[in-house]
């Protein structure tokens, strides 16, 4: 029991990471950004690259070095964020809403089979593998990877938690949710903030790819496919747009898969994850935690 | 090796347009092929292979394109077939069933008197029907899927039915009781695990399934385990088979594991890590370096190739060819029944992989399965038993 409890915890905390990502994109500007997975997939990669030349210069890998590569890796997929945004949604912000979601599925096939012309279909060993021996609690094997991976993932949510709450930026991406020619008027600088709502959202991917990477230990081009839909599930779970929504989502996504598993059987994991995306839709489409939806003109 | 069956990610819609234009296309064959006979009776005799040499699956084009030339450099230096030497035209199929379809046409036109290729079964199946009408008889060295058999075509490969069977005569000789099988949801892995629950008589076996596409099976490992088994089978490819092997051991499996041929590939040492594997075993039809005398063979292959190493199948195209022409040399020309009949009546036909006799349904009796083990350099699989006996 507390086994369950505990993988779907874990699995939860990574879709969580993602969701939120997906959440602040669509809560500031009303896009699915269904590249968003695929920036997970590219923080895989550019960790993959960034630890090949690091290792070849130190000679060690080990926690402090995947800190390390988180950092930069977050860094660089954030960078892809913003540009994303700026060559691909920026101009569509004010066409229908439907161009910039068949645009932002160009661009998710775009990022995957140009990863993978560089690096090949067939999937890549990451070289950096965290590894440790299951400890008995509760009944549940727990390893330290996984107590270190969610806690990474939980500071990584307290930080931006403080940051659109209570900091000045914060407030800002917070008015443009509400208004956005309002948040113009009253001297935001709205181009600025979106950019940085992007850079946020596909770092938090790009960690969330590279400790996907350094658990598991393989990467290939179409990873960030399916966590894309199930973050998605999340954040609609959770109630999209709200930021204690897209983690609770993401939880809670994790948790059901886990039971459903346990009760069903493998292959209607999948079945039960998205059939509670389309109940959530029908019958509770603000989620969870959701704000009322209120339709601006 | 790792896709028989063309992966249905995003493709339905495109596996619809391909199973239209199989069918147009295959309407128009006859019209195409009955156009003459364009066999003067001399000159080299023409060997078509459809192979993939573009797409992820183009690696496999090469290692069959240069067994088959092997075969065929050392028939025609001991005389050829018939009085005549053997030439090979190559059509990429692309593992896609429209490409074949238009490649297998073309094969049709240059006047191919034998098809000797066929790699992803999604893309010889529609090929099927075109070289039966314009009466060219096919040997298929690596496609092994169920629904091959039986459709005039003649299989060098083991199919799935084959292979359950040298699974479960494998649990049988480790002595498991308890046995989980987990697939993948895809095409040939799951046929390949609902053959080895059918066979598996006397055992208690239990099913489980992941999403390949995943990299968590935490949840199915945990349903494994609950089933405490005392054998677990994979089905499915090396890169889903890779984590799952490494989860299944963190979480405390450490019992035996055999993996189906869509997982015997040294990445899957790579992808669960070395201690992982311990106890892994897999099902396998021979490759050169398995064999008594491969040595020989893969230098030959070599001076083929360029340098290049033998990879799967280059041998099983090498022995489609070399039974292809023996039944010519039986039958005494190119002409389809004679040749059908001659390769019907093949009994115990030496070859590299064991000797080869054809089941009625055009399958290979017995299949050729052995057991493997990743015990060689970096993870390859070597042989570690025949399954004789």
């Amino acid at each position: 029991m507390f086994q369950l409890i505990w993988d779907g915890l874990f699995v939860g905390s990574f879709y969580a990471l993602v969701a939120l990502g997906y959440s602040m994109v669509y809560g500031i500007i009303k896009l699915l950004n269904f590249a968003h997975g695929d920036l997970y997939m590219l923080g895989s990669f550019i960790a993959f690259v960034v630890i090949g030349g690091l290792t070849g210069l130190m000679g060690i890998g080990s926690i402090p070095i995947l800190l390390l590569v988180l950092l930069i890796s977050m860094l660089a997929t954030g960078g892809i964020g913003v540009l994303i945004e700026r060559v691909a949604y920026r101009p569509l912000r004010n066409s229908p809403r439907l161009s910039a979601l068949i645009t932002a599925v160009g661009v998710s096939f775009t990022i995957e089979y140009a990863v993978r012309q560089i690096f090949g279909a067939d999937p890549e060993v990451f070289p950096l593998q965290l590894s440790g021996q299951p400890m008995q609690i509760l009944g549940a094997r727990i390893t330290m990877p996984q107590v270190i991976l969610m806690a990474v993932a939980a500071v990584l949510m307290i930080l931006l938690q403080r940051y659109v709450m209570h900091s000045r930026e914060g407030r800002a991406m917070r008015a443009i949710a509400l208004d956005q020619n309002a948040a113009l008027l009253m001297g935001v600088n709205v181009n600025k903030v979106i950019s940085r709502t992007f850079f946020i959202g596909s770092a938090l991917a790009g960690a969330a790819g590279v400790m996907a990477a350094a658990y598991y230990g393989s990467i290939d081009f179409l990873m960030g496919f399916v966590i894309g839909l199930k973050a998605f599930t999340a954040a609609v779970i959770g109630g999209i747009g709200n930021l204690y929504g897209a983690m609770v989502g993401g939880i809670v996504l994790g948790l059901l898969e886990s039971f459903g598993t346990n009760w069903f059987g493998g292959e209607w994991r999948d079945v039960f994850a998205f059939g509670f995306l389309i109940l959530f839709l029908v019958f509770k489409p603000t989620g969870l935690l959701g704000e009322r939806v209120v339709e601006r003109v | 090796m790792f896709s028989r069956t063309t992966r249905m990610k995003r493709t339905l819609a495109l596996g619809a347009l391909a199973a239209t234009a199989a069918l147009a296309l295959s309407a128009c064959s006859g019209g195409l092929a009955g156009g003459g006979e364009t066999d003067s009776g001399d000159g080299p005799i023409k060997f078509g292979m459809l192979a993939p040499f573009s797409g992820s699956e183009a690696a496999f084009g090469d290692y069959m394109k240069f067994g088959a030339q092997l075969a065929i450099d050392e028939i025609n230096a001991d005389g050829g077939v018939a009085g005549r030497d053997l030439e090979l035209v190559t059509e990429d199929d692309a593992c896609d069933a429209t490409a074949s379809v238009a490649a297998a046409q073309k094969l049709v036109t240059a006047g191919v008197k034998g098809s000797v290729g066929g790699y992803c079964s999604g893309a010889t199946l529609p090929t099927l029907p075109i070289f039966a009408d314009a009466g060219i008889p096919m040997v298929i060295p690596a496609a092994n899927s169920n629904e091959l058999v039986g459709q005039g075509a003649f299989m060098i490969n083991g199919t799935g039915t084959q292979q359950a069977e040298a699974a479960v005569t494998w649990i049988n000789k480790e002595g498991a009781k308890n046995v989980v099988i987990i697939d993948d949801n895809e095409a040939y892995p799951k046929d390949l695990a609902d053959s080895i629950e059918k066979q598996a008589e006397g055992l208690t076996v239990a099913r489980e399934h992941v999403n390949p596409d995943e990299k968590d099976f935490s949840a199915a490992v945990n349903s494994v385990l609950g089933k405490s088994p005392d054998f677990v089978v994979w089905t499915g490819y090396y890169q889903a088979g890779g984590l799952l092997i490494k989860q299944l051991r963190a979480a405390g499996y450490a019992g035996p594991i055999l993996v189906g041929d869509g997982s015997v590939d040294a990445q899957l040492s790579a992808i669960a890590g070395a201690d992982a594997m311990t106890g892994v075993v897999g099902t396998f039809t021979r490759t050169p370096d398995m064999l008594e005398n491969g040595a020989q063979w893969i230098e030959d292959y070599k001076k083929v190739s360029g340098g290049k190493e033998p990879g799967p199948y280059s041998i099983q195209t090498y022995e489609a060819v070399k039974t292809l022409a023996e039944a010519m040399n039986v039958a005494e020309g190119t002409d389809y029944d004679k040749v059908v009949s001659a390769l019907k009546g093949l009994k115990d036909f030496p070859l590299l992989t064991g000797n080869l006799t054809f089941a009625d349904d055009g399958s290979r009796q017995g299949g050729g399965f052995v057991i493997v083990e990743p015990t060689g350099d970096g993870g390859a699989f070597v042989l570690k038993d025949e399954l004789k006996g």
